[in-house]
């Protein structure tokens, strides 16, 4: 027998698709997309950092990149993801020191991370804007 | 074979995962808060900030854990996903030396604010 047949018959392969989720479920799925996103954008934002700290001109051209439609769009989406990733994250530190377990407190906790991380990126995008 | 590339190595990476999350947690809220009381950030300011050699040593702890951080959480997904240990392991290799060159850059980046 092979390792491979030993395996058990957990499910390993979940489709998102046919699963309806619950609201810890969604905010889980959310705190792993953001993640995914944050980690293939990071030599891009080591860049931006670099432009911006390089000279003035590369630096007043991340900040028009920043100020245009498409900068915004990007620079928000990223806002957002990275405060949904930190606020599920808190609350996933919680869950490991036992704060937070049981039903009624994680359902609240997933929609507070859920509804904090929208607001906190509308406060971060008048700040964007301003 | 040793298990080089599965699911069974939780507790050190669950740690470290969590390791990581607490040097950002701390440095995120605590840098945002220095760029805030400095004020405007114009180029001048923004360079400014990261002159003293505390901020280049925490936020390059900082960048080194988002990385770790980021190599977990990919690993987690490939573990998942991507079940060919021919296609799994070169991903991990690939990010993992991507991450490893980003730290160096990011080291590069900050010393090089003077």
């Amino acid at each position: 027998m092979t390792a491979h047949d030993m395996r058990p018959t957990r499910p390993f392969y979940l489709n998102l698709i046919q699963i309806r989720l619950p609201i810890g479920g969604f905010v889980s799925i959310l705190h792993r997309a953001s993640g995914a996103a944050l980690s293939l954008v990071v030599p891009a934002l080591l860049y931006v950092l670099m432009l911006s700290l390089r000279s003035e001109a590369d630096f007043a051209q991340i900040r028009n990149l920043a100020g245009g439609v498409l900068g915004a769009l990007v620079g928000l989406g990223l806002v957002w993801a990275l405060i949904h990733h930190f606020l599920a994250g808190l609350r996933h530190l919680g869950f490991d020191i036992g704060w937070g377990e049981s039903k009624l407190r994680a359902r609240m906790t997933a929609w507070i991370v859920l509804f904090a991380a929208l607001l906190l990126t509308a406060v971060a995008a008048v700040g964007w804007l301003a | 074979m040793r298990n080089v590339g599965g699911a069974h190595r939780g507790l050190n990476m669950w740690l470290v995962q969590r390791a990581s999350a607490l040097i950002m947690a701390l440095y995120l809220p605590g840098f945002l808060v220095y760029a805030l009381v400095v004020g405007p950030l114009d180029f001048a300011a923004w360079h400014g900030l990261f002159v003293p050699l505390a901020v280049k040593v925490s936020s390059l702890l900082f960048i080194a854990a988002l990385l770790v951080h980021a190599w977990i959480g990919l690993r987690e997904i490939f573990i998942d996903y991507v079940h060919p240990m021919t296609i799994r392991l070169p991903l991990l290799f690939l990010f993992g030396t991507l991450y490893l060159g980003c730290l160096i850059w990011a080291a590069d980046i900050l010393w090089g604010v003077k």
